[in-house]
């Protein structure tokens, strides 16, 4: 201990290469997008004038900016409500001592697979699974189920439910795993002096399981929020590339990229996109994060259960927040 | 009172486990149905369903390799990608949370809270300020842009210091330290050595992360011979292979079967990875 603080100084030196590569690919990155979003840059210019608020007063005079936003939060929304839904459902389910399922470490695992894969491909998939000659469509026809093929990559509702179940069928997978581990850090004794206590299964997961999952669901919703304002994939090579059916999928970042890769390339325009959605999903990942994270609370619970448990046995773990590594989450 | 409990326990669970099949298949059957046609000619795909693979692999792979798409290009692109990004994010992020591990020093808990800032904050949509400033730099179409980035991963550093919180002996490091080593030489010889489970378990995700990016690459990269997979997998969509479906089939199957493959060797790893951050207060 006493040697580590003679060596202060190194912790600087260790971070030191985080620090120069945040400034370099995280931070000048950001500015140089506010700075762009003022100017009227092309792919082609080699000198850019500064137009002020102009590429913002043209992104709100047409209705093109403030469909994509409602088409991602709509996109985003619908396809996490299920996927919390049915994670919680299973998760209770599989750490359940009574009802003491088999292979749930297998089921899991399975059930995890589809978020690993390729996104581009994924979506590439789906393209022809629902292609007018696909798979689907043959199944549907031959089992008298549809008259006729259908054109289901031509219709609304069919391909943002469509984008939405590709969302679900990646994400509930890890949610599953995510709310396990937290699950599995409430300690037994709770639910043991709870049923003395008489509490029914139900009660016990509204008084005990979640309330102390709390920090774990606000984890799961923030970097599902997250990410979900960032969908691009998905939408992008599921249909035409421009939100198609009539613009029904198109995303905050499929815009951005359709400003970007016109035929002149502006850079000002799709820049003033990204800043946007930057700074909303910042707002509100930030707020949700500090206004829900009420500590007092949490350790109101917590010093209750203390209380108990020392009439039980001692110790006590809570759940902490788990992370993801690298890739973002949805 | 006991045989009732006992009974609608055990219809429960029987529910249970249908709802479990029936979920497990909604999750399978399009990847099967993706590696299973990957192995039909276009005809058969056209002609019905099949859970069963055919034949046509060998045909469909010629076809897939006739009408320039150069999918082994690709796949060794995506590969020295992934692999770079994973080396330089594993090993810099080691270094920064062995750092907030390890020392204190003034300022360090707001490091940690910007860390965490970090990992909420959606950085992907800096990516137009990125391209432009790569640009000036002359590192468009170059891997650099895509691999230098990786020394300041947010993610990846929250994730290795939940794990070296839960690994690190400082006592062990103070030994060293009596017996002369310094601080880096303790970090290399001593740390990293004893962090390799943790270290490949971050490593995977790097590498998947990597291997399946589309967007960024798909920015910055315009040359055809340095397309990654994911970006193929566009030109797979497009009019040369219309009436391919064995071969666009394949060509999607190529991306994902890798990751399949891993998956399968590594999946206790990957999954208690996941879980891996769930520690104690």
């Amino acid at each position: 201990m006493l040697i580590s603080n003679r060596k202060k100084y190194y912790g600087y030196l260790f971070i030191t290469p985080f620090l120069i590569g945040f400034l370099l690919f995280g931070l000048y990155p950001v500015y140089n997008t506010f700075a762009l979003s003022f100017t009227d840059t092309t792919l082609m210019s080699r000198e850019a004038t500064h137009i002020g608020l102009d590429n913002y007063t043209r992104l709100f005079a047409d209705d093109l900016f403030m469909r994509a936003v409602s088409n991602t939060w709509l996109l985003w929304t619908l396809n996490f409500i299920p996927q919390i839904g049915i994670a919680m459902l299973l998760s209770v389910w599989f750490t359940s001592t009574r009802l003491r399922l088999k292979a749930v470490g297998t089921w899991r695992a399975l059930f995890y697979l589809p978020n690993l894969l390729t996104p581009a491909a994924i979506a590439a998939l789906f393209f022809s699974l629902f292609s007018f000659y696909g798979p689907v469509n043959q199944f549907l026809v031959r089992g008298g189920f549809l008259e006729e093929a259908m054109h289901f990559l031509q219709d609304v509702e069919i391909t943002r439910g469509l984008v939405i179940f590709i969302q679900w069928w990646m994400w509930f997978g890890q949610t599953i795993i995510i709310l396990m581990a937290g699950m599995s850090s409430i300690p037994i004794q709770l639910y043991e002096a709870a049923m003395v206590d008489g509490a029914g299964g139900f009660q016990m997961f509204r008084r005990i399981t979640l309330p102390l999952l709390k920090p774990i669901l606000i984890f799961i919703f923030v970097t599902s929020l997250v990410g979900g304002m960032q969908l691009f994939d998905i939408p992008y090579l599921l249909t035409d590339g421009r939100g198609a059916p009539q613009g029904s999928i198109m995303t905050n970042i499929v815009l951005m990229y359709l400003k970007f890769g016109s035929s002149q390339g502006h850079i000002g325009a799709a820049s003033s996109v990204g800043v946007l959605i930057f700074i909303m999903t910042t707002v509100c990942a930030l707020s949700i994060f500090y206004f829900l994270r009420d500590k007092d609370q949490d350790a109101e619970i917590r010093s209750r259960f203390r209380l108990r448990l020392q009439r039980t046995e001692g110790g006590s773990r809570s759940a902490g927040a788990p992370t993801l590594p690298g890739g973002e989450a949805r | 009172m006991i045989r009732n409990y006992t009974l609608s326990n055990t219809i429960s669970r029987g529910l249970i486990y249908l709802f479990l099949v029936a979920l497990l298949l909604v999750t399978i059957i399009p990847i099967w149905l993706l590696i299973v046609n990957a192995t039909r000619s276009t005809t058969e795909i056209q002609n019905g369903i099949s859970i069963l693979p055919s034949t046509h692999l060998i045909d469909n792979y010629r076809i897939l390799l006739s009408r320039g798409l150069n999918i082994w290009r690709g796949f060794q692109n995506s590969f020295v990608l992934a692999a770079a990004t994973t080396i330089i994010s594993v090993y810099f992020s080691m270094l920064t949370a062995f750092g907030i591990v390890v020392y204190d020093f003034k300022g360090k808990k707001l490091f940690n809270n910007f860390i965490i800032v970090l990992v909420m904050i959606p950085m992907q949509l800096s990516i137009i300020g990125f391209y432009h400033y790569m640009s000036r730099l002359g590192l468009t179409d170059n891997y650099l842009a895509l691999i230098l980035p990786s020394i300041a991963s947010a993610g990846t550093v929250f994730f290795a210091k939940q794990y070296l919180e839960s690994m690190v002996i400082h006592e062990l490091i103070d030994a060293a330290r009596i017996d002369g080593a310094g601080e880096l030489g303790i970090f290399h010889r001593i740390m990293m050595p004893l962090a390799v489970p943790g270290m490949a378990t971050i490593g995977i995700f790097a590498f998947v992360a990597s291997w399946n990016n589309f967007f960024t690459p798909f920015i910055l990269i315009s040359s055809r011979d340095k397309y990654t997979l994911p970006m193929l997998v566009k030109t797979l969509q497009g009019d040369v292979y219309r009436t391919e479906y064995g071969a666009i089939y394949l060509g999607l199957a190529m991306t994902v079967v890798p990751i399949i493959v891993i998956y399968a060797i590594f999946s206790r790893y990957i999954v208690s990875g996941i879980a891996m951050g769930a520690i104690k207060e």
